[in-house]
């Protein structure tokens, strides 16, 4: 019985519909940064200089989709916009990795 | 009297016509394998050349920025790799930190030049040295014979 179930789980279909492409899906999370920044009152150069940056150009490079959030500052990225750091990471996993997120967590935490 | 007209160094906005042509002279050329390269602004309007990787993941390998007439060159994480004021100097950097498979094709022609040039110098001298004995042996064992 625990085996038929398996087996139905691991047959399980994708959606059909056309799953849009890694650079789209990264604009879509630089999007969702943004808001999240403005949400949070701070400017790309505020953010920046919080995680310790430089220069604010690489905020723009995530924000603009060319970029991901890389895992090292993942954390204190989450922590400078104010939101709880493992929802952030699980909700930049649906973008930059969507199947990896879809095996995770499943697609109606979508 | 005759007077030099001095170019103004541009300091924000988007990217001249002369910027974008030194950077696409320097990248456009040296990325090659698939690579396209594509202009953003950041929120403050300063103008960013980004070099994307091939696709499908199309994701930046470098990005030059222009702040308050300084150019800053970076990696697709963020590692601040150069900064100067002189435009020519940044590309340069790009260029050389942009993964070329030319520069791969250099590696295994070296490779292969080493090879040859091994092959030449110690295996050719005992081939000659066999032929040379051979020439030596074959009267003999020819009058054995």
């Amino acid at each position: 019985m625990k085996r038929e179930k398996h087996q139905g789980v691991f047959t399980e279909r994708l959606p059909a519909k056309a799953a849009p492409d890694a650079k789209q899906l990264r604009k879509l999370a630089g999007d969702w940064l943004k808001l999240r920044r403005a949400d949070a009152e701070l400017s790309q150069a505020d953010l920046a200089a919080r995680l310790g940056l430089k220069y604010y150009t690489f905020i723009s490079q995530v924000e603009n989709g060319f970029s991901r959030v890389p895992i090292e500052i993942m954390g204190a990225w989450a922590r400078e916009l104010g939101l709880e750091q493992a929802a952030f990471a699980r909700h930049l996993l649906m973008y930059y990795e969507p199947e990896l997120h879809r095996l995770l967590f499943g697609a109606e935490s979508k | 009297m005759s007077v030099v007209a001095f170019e103004r160094k541009q300091d924000s906005g988007e990217w001249s016509e002369k910027e974008l042509s030194t950077l696409v002279a320097a990248l456009g050329a040296a990325s090659g394998a698939g690579r396209e390269w594509e202009t953003g602004m950041t929120e403050r309007g300063d103008a960013q050349f980004y070099v994307l990787g091939p696709l499908p993941d199309q994701a930046c390998e470098l990005c030059v920025s222009r702040i308050g007439g300084r150019y800053i060159l970076e990696d697709g994480s963020g590692r601040l790799l150069f900064e100067h004021r002189n435009l020519e100097r940044v590309a340069l950097h790009a260029k050389a930190a942009v993964p070329s498979t030319s520069w791969l094709m250099v590696r295994v022609i070296t490779l292969c030049c080493a090879i040859r040039n091994a092959i030449h110098e110690k295996v050719e001298p005992l081939l000659v040295e066999g032929e040379e004995l051979f020439v030596q042996f074959v009267p003999q064992l020819a009058a054995f014979a």
